[in-house]
């Protein structure tokens, strides 16, 4: 898999290069978007905020998706996690590191300072989804183009901030992209482009299951406490099985799934209810997130898409989506794309990767001073995750409206510091509040 | 029987016996004529003679809607496990029907042999209300001895019962006897009105589908536990709480929906996914079912079904089923019926709780001498939550074919008696085998 990506990329890289090439004459003439890169130059400087397996694994699509694309800056919390990464990225991309030592921040304001200099023309977001609202904000305000991981949020006062900050992108011309990758891979595009022409009819029904593995193993070395952390360190380290920091899995992981259903329907649910527990994955090891939910969603037109989700080890694997209209029905997985009905179709075309071709996109789009804004699509599709969420912890049907613009929840803890912080409790349907 | 449904319940039966009256009388001389089926009732009288196995709250009551349902019908035998509820049951009935109750010291019966003792009387009907996974066995034995049944549903709580409760239906075929089961919305009015619709092709296609048993209560039939109990009696006193005794509320109360949604597509699914758990509802004194599932059942053509229940106090309710076809959508509760698309129908009528017709049903097939079987019917719809049920308890998908033909699954305990019986641990997905 990773063999073939690494084809891919390269293939997409000469491609790209030459497309890139020809378009620069073309930026250096248009008048000034907000960020451009330094005059007489088509370098892009890269800045790293959250140096995880994510942020070197997006460092490393950006840098190889175009030429002239550098790593300049790091911020992370822990100063290992940044060394490490930092080593590893400067082995295999030994030309396009030019990070020095007065360029790696560590601690709570790392990315500030990283944003504070003046040499970063983008950044790559790739902390836990708890922080991505507030590293979204302080991004834009100076002036960086913004890649970010998904979820982009955790709460609704989260993506209320997202969804400002995103208004802010579009008034200093900087560009957003959200790695949500399924947006451009090929067969979806083109399966995308269809169920929007009407080949399957009106939708009236859809599922969306994703199953796999519990993820017992993730971060192995971190699951027993090691004495010298405080509440903050470990959870910051176990992030992925807290709420607060990555939104639960449905948030964290499963946004891919939903972000591919709302696509289709080109449109974010109204309501949702939702089911979940943790039945399986209860160590406190684990956090406080739950291990399946059920949602079902029901969108504009009355049409109900159910999302179906676990994280268990030893239960039969699934990730699919199948979108169901009056002529017929549409299958979709991460390979394939298929219509049955009064226009069938299957797609047997390319399928370049679109890990590279999110930035590669985003880097021709600041050369060309194009806009480029996911920012608002990927809070919507981070809301529904969120809701669902919502709806599962405390056992109630909830209205969009209402938690776009009425929930108070916000997961934030009382302070950024390392500390005591007891972790919040499982929630339990019917107890746990809606807020 | 919930407040409302009782008030309905009454009106329908103020109603039925004044039409049923007059039908009965003109049927009897025909009967009378008719060849002898098994079971028919004592020569030269048209006395409908039944027997009630399983005095809880729901056989009391089926007794009182059989009594009530037609004319010369009488309660002749009574059997359960415990002395207090055939004393309360036999008070509740006879204050409602001093005339009618015939049952005495001789044909009462306690203990776990007790129902062949009231198969065994000079009878014609028995009313099967005994927790189900007593049911397979005395529908067997009411079957071999010539019984006439109204059995509750469900009719199994595994696949071994299932199988068990098939052969007798076909036993039940070959004897000409009627078998009435008590999905009773299959009588109410709405219900038969939308499924008319439906089959005449009013919603086009049906390409999706949603069963929803949402309680937002968790105390069903709940009792605590009294120091002198044994594991058996207080188990079996609080049947709905153990899988082996009441198939989980998924079987046990979801069951209604699922049987609309199998009426309307005239099949059985060919396969499901499940996800569930026990979130809320977790004290040991809540036995070992879950509070949640759901569960995604694959019809033939494609069709694709959601079913979600719960038994979550302080949860959003909803108990209802949708039919989604290409032309248009159903909506059906146990209040009121209706259809969105471009037949749009609402059903105005008046709404019967269907908990007298079923036994009016069964008495006039009885007394025509057309026999009605119902068992196969319910026998799928049973089959269809327990495949649910043991896809969430196991986390993997399975087969309709293969859980029919091929599972194992049997939860009958050791021996019936009452000692110790350790509850079997909450199931865990990904390690609770699947059998």
């Amino acid at each position: 898999m990773k063999e073939k990506l690494i084809q891919k990329s390269r293939k997409f890289t000469r491609r790209d290069f030459i497309r890139t090439s020809s378009a620069v004459g073309a930026a250096a003439l248009l008048s000034g978007t907000g960020r451009l890169f330094a005059a007489g130059s088509d370098k892009i400087r890269v800045g790293l905020i959250g140096c995880g397996g994510r942020g070197r694994y997006d460092t490393t699509n950006c840098l190889n998706s175009a030429q002239n694309v550098e790593l300049v800056a790091m911020g992370d919390i822990f100063k290992e996690r940044l060394e490490d990464c930092r080593t590893t990225l400067e082995k295999k991309l030994p030309d396009k590191i030019k990070v020095t030592d007065d360029m790696c921040f560590t601690g709570w304001d790392a990315y500030k300072k990283v944003l504070a200099c003046d040499d970063v023309d983008m950044v790559i977001l790739t902390e836990p989804p708890y922080f991505r609202p507030e590293h979204l904000r302080a991004a834009l305000e100076a002036g960086k183009h913004v890649f970010m991981e998904k979820p982009v949020a955790v709460d609704p006062v989260g993506v209320r901030s997202v969804i400002e900050s995103s208004k802010l992108a579009d008034k200093k011309n900087l560009t957003i992209v959200a790695g949500t990758q399924s947006r451009r891979m090929a067969h979806l595009v083109e399966s995308m482009k269809r169920i929007h022409n009407g080949d399957i009819g009106e939708i009236v029904a859809g599922q969306c299951v994703r199953i796999g593995g519990g993820m017992l193993t993730w971060r192995e070395s971190t699951r027993v406490r090691q004495p010298g952390w405080s509440d903050t360190e470990w959870q910051l380290r176990r992030w992925l099985f807290l709420t607060w920091l990555s939104g639960d899995f449905i948030v964290e992981q499963h946004i891919h799934n939903l972000d591919v259903v709302n696509w289709a329907l080109d449109a974010h649910p109204v309501q949702c209810f939702g089911l979940g527990g943790r039945q399986v994955r209860t160590g406190p090891e684990y956090g406080n997130i739950y291990d399946h939910f059920t949602v079902e969603y029901e969108y504009p037109n009355g049409a109900r898409i159910e999302y179906m989700g676990s994280q268990i080890d030893g239960c039969s694997g699934r990730s699919d989506e199948r979108i169901v209209g009056t002529k017929g029905s549409a299958y979709i997985d991460s390979g394939n794309f298929t219509i049955e009905g009064q226009k069938p179709f299957k797609y047997d075309g390319p399928s370049p990767s679109p890990v590279i071709k999110q930035h590669a996109d985003q880097i021709a789009a600041i050369r060309q001073g194009k806009y480029l804004n996911e920012g608002k699509r990927i809070a919507e599709s981070t809301m529904i995750c969120i809701m669902g969420r919502m709806s599962a912890y405390t056992g109630r049907a909830l209205k969009w409206d209402w938690a776009m613009n009425a929930s108070k929840l916000d997961l934030s803890p009382a302070k950024h510091e390392f500390g005591d912080l007891p972790m919040r409790p499982v929630a339990i349907p019917g107890k746990t509040q809606l807020i | 029987m919930g407040l409302i449904m009782k008030v309905k319940a009454n009106i329908e039966r103020r109603e039925l016996s004044r039409r049923d009256f007059i039908k009965t009388s003109a049927a009897v001389s025909l009967a009378a004529l008719g060849p002898g089926t098994s079971g028919i009732f004592a020569a030269g009288s048209d006395k409908i003679r039944i027997g009630l196995i399983g005095c809880g709250s729901r056989g009391t009551d089926a007794a009182i809607n059989c009594l009530e349902a037609a004319e010369g019908v009488e309660l002749v035998a009574m059997a359960d496990l415990f002395q207090d509820k055939l004393d309360s049951s036999l008070d509740k009935i006879k204050k409602k029907f001093p005339d009618k109750v015939k049952v005495t010291s001789e044909t009462s019966f306690l203990g776990f042999d007790a129902y062949k003792k009231v198969i065994a009387q000079d009878l014609n009907i028995v009313l099967l209300t005994t927790p189900p996974g007593f049911r397979p066995a005395q529908f067997k034995a009411a079957v071999e001895g010539g019984r006439h049944v109204f059995m509750e549903k469900p009719g199994a709580v595994d696949p071994v019962g299932v199988r068990s409760l098939l052969a007798s239906s076909e036993q039940a075929e070959k004897k000409g006897l009627s078998i009435v089961a008590g999905t009773q919305q299959r009588r109410q009015h709405q219900y038969q009105e939308v499924m008319k619709r439906v089959f005449d092709g009013q919603i086009g296609k049906i390409v999706g589908g949603q069963a929803y048993w949402h309680w937002g209560s968790s105390k069903w039939h709940w009792e605590q536990r009294k120091p002198d109990w044994s594991d058996m009696e207080w188990q079996i006193r609080c049947w709905p709480y153990f899988t082996w005794l009441s198939g989980d509320h998924i079987v046990e109360q979801h069951l209604h929906n699922m049987d609309i949604i199998n009426w309307a597509i005239g099949t059985h699914p060919v396969q499901c996914l499940g996800v569930g758990g026990r979130q809320a509802r977790t004290d040991p004194e809540f036995g070992n079912i879950y509070d949640h599932f759901a569960v995604e059942y694959e019809y033939p053509g494609g069709i694709r079904v959601l079913s979600m229940c719960s038994q979550i106090e302080g949860s959003t309710s909803q108990v209802a089923e949708r039919v989604v076809g290409t032309k248009g959508v159903t909506y059906t509760t146990r209040a009121l019926g209706y259809i969105e698309g471009q037949k749009p129908y609402k059903y105005q009528g008046e709404t019967i709780s269907g908990f007298v017709k079923e036994h009016a049903d069964l008495i006039q097939s009885i007394r025509e001498g057309k026999p009605i079987n119902e068992s196969r019917q319910v026998a799928e719809s049973t089959m269809t939550l327990i495949i649910g049920r043991m896809s969430a308890y196991t986390g993997r998908a399975l087969k309709w074919d293969w859980a029919m033909n091929a599972s194992k699954l049997d939860l009958t305990p050791p021996k019936y008696e009452f000692g110790d019986l350790p509850v079997r641990p909450v199931a865990i997905p990904g390690n609770t085998k699947l059998i």
